[in-house]
């Protein structure tokens, strides 16, 4: 084998590593699992075809997390100037709403049991630019710095906007919690 | 940094594995003193570990998996011109180009270029005597030798570059309309190297590709030109019957050209080898019985 097709059969087994990841990302950003597929795809066609442009001893799945998110938004701002409505949720966006559906939801408290679920509802209730942050460091184990390379900001942008998403997020937790106790105590009562 | 608000405001950083130098030190130096400030710690640790528990957030379903799979392993080697590309860049070269222009100034300009063809061909005729016209080196023996120069000059970079015969045979497969397979005589007989590949490159023919692969000889450049023997006959030059087959011999811009024609494939060697430049040969005939094969092919004294 070549080296041209050694490197390159290295980048396809490296990349397929990601899928998983890189698809968490895309529903973090999408929301919708059709718009989260393409999205993926459509990062996997750039990355094949821009793989020569990678530098050796690059940081792959960095590499491809800006390619979709540069994608999406793309995407994004071509929806902006098109008729289609497109959902754009902003930083301050709430959440209320979110803790009122655990809560009420006979599903949800069955699943309340598994405190993934619980996390994963949260992180998918906060506004999207708390959650990119969110996933890509406390899921991806990205650094503050390949951080703000994918999302293209500084990176002390990066860990005020990461401060404050945490907070969100453990308040949504405590509120769960506190929900949970007070089922309990309703439930012992009764 | 030594009082608990500072170090509070730093527990992320810490846990993010952000803090570096003195700045850990100081940290880590103060949790070894203060139990509130290690509880702390704890409980930030667990709530990062818990979310990071979430991971997966979505695996992603099996239809995507099988179609990403199908777009890295559908893709090329990398700065590998797509085969539409390809197709298109021949058209052009070899169709399209003179029937594009349109109108008077398409007649004017074939009429400009059919004058200066035909000046030229005086010009050249005058200086130089016509030879025997079954002398003269076929095309694919001329493609082969500008191939030849082309490299040398840096304008043709390898689309494989490997010293496998194997996997450059693999790398043709499917790009060429004909199967090649360079034999692999210096493995195969673990007998002294004499020669390296160095790689290969598809080179336009005749609205088709031939394969190019270029070696090394101490030193010394040797370029194969394979094709199929439906788009080049070897002819001209000075012909020699070895083995069945006929070899013609050119010398082009000072170069060596053996171009031949064995079961169903036309080849071209270039090489700045001495003699008829035979010693090329050894590229696909390393074996110690094709010595006297290559042996056959020196020039005798008497055609010197």
């Amino acid at each position: 084998m070549s080296e041209a097709e050694k490197i390159s059969a290295d980048f396809r087994k490296a990349a397929i590593e990601h899928l998983d990841a890189l698809y968490g990302f895309a529903m973090t950003l999408t929301r919708n699992e059709t718009e989260a597929q393409d999205l993926v795809q459509e990062t996997y066609l750039r990355a094949v075809r821009a793989f020569g442009q990678l530098l050796p001893d690059s940081n792959l799945k960095g590499w491809l997390f800006a390619i979709c998110r540069n994608v999406w938004l793309n995407q994004l701002r071509h929806a902006r100037s098109g008729p289609r409505f497109v959902e754009l949720d902003a930083e301050e966006e709430g959440c209320a709403g979110w803790f009122d559906s655990v809560a009420s939801n006979p599903y949800t408290v069955f699943v309340r049991k598994l405190e993934r679920e619980e996390v994963r509802a949260a992180i998918e209730s906060l506004p999207r630019l708390y959650r990119e942050v969110v996933v890509l460091r406390d899921l991806e184990g990205f650094s503050y710095q390949q951080i703000a390379a994918i999302l293209g900001c500084p990176a002390g942008t990066v860990m005020s906007r990461l401060n404050r998403a945490r907070e969100r997020l453990r308040s949504l937790l405590d509120q769960w919690q506190a929900g949970a106790v007070e089922q309990s105590r309703q439930a012992r009562e009764a | 940094m030594n009082n608990c608000d500072d170090i509070r405001s730093r527990i992320a950083f810490y846990l993010d594995d952000e803090l570096r130098g003195s700045d850990l030190t100081r940290f880590e130096a103060h949790l070894d003193e203060c139990n509130s400030c290690r509880r702390a710690v704890s409980g930030e640790r667990r709530f990062i570990e818990s979310v990071r528990a979430s991971r997966p957030l979505y695996p992603a379903p099996p239809a995507l998996r099988a179609e990403t799979e199908r777009i890295l392993n559908g893709a090329p080697p990398p700065y590998a011109a797509p085969p539409e590309l390809r197709a298109r860049i021949a058209r052009s070269l070899w169709n399209d180009a003179p029937f594009s222009l349109k109108g008077r100034r398409a007649l004017a300009l074939a009429a400009a270029a059919a004058i200066i063809v035909v000046l030229a061909g005086l010009w050249y005729s005058a200086r130089r005597p016509v030879g025997d016209p079954l002398k003269r080196p076929s095309e694919f023996a001329m493609m082969a030798v500008n191939t030849h120069l082309r490299h040398l000059r840096g304008q043709l970079p390898f689309e494989i570059t490997s010293d496998s015969p194997d996997d450059i045979s693999r790398w043709f497969a499917g790009k060429v309309s004909f199967s090649l397979v360079l034999p692999n005589y210096q493995q195969s007989s673990g007998q002294e190297q004499l020669y390296q590949i160095e790689g290969a490159r598809l080179v336009a023919f005749k609205n088709d590709y031939a394969a190019y692969i270029a070696y090394q000889m101490r030193g010394r450049p040797i370029t194969l030109v394979v094709t199929s023997d439906r788009a080049a006959t070897p002819s001209g030059g000075e012909a020699i019957v070895s083995r069945g087959l006929t070899f013609h011999y050119h010398t082009i811009d000072g170069l060596k050209v053996i171009a031949w024609s064995d079961r169903g494939l036309t080849y071209a060697l270039v090489s700045d080898l001495e003699e008829r430049g035979q010693q090329s040969c050894v590229v696909c005939h390393a074996g110690t019985k094709d010595r006297d094969f290559i042996e056959d092919l020196k020039p005798r004294s008497d055609t010197q």
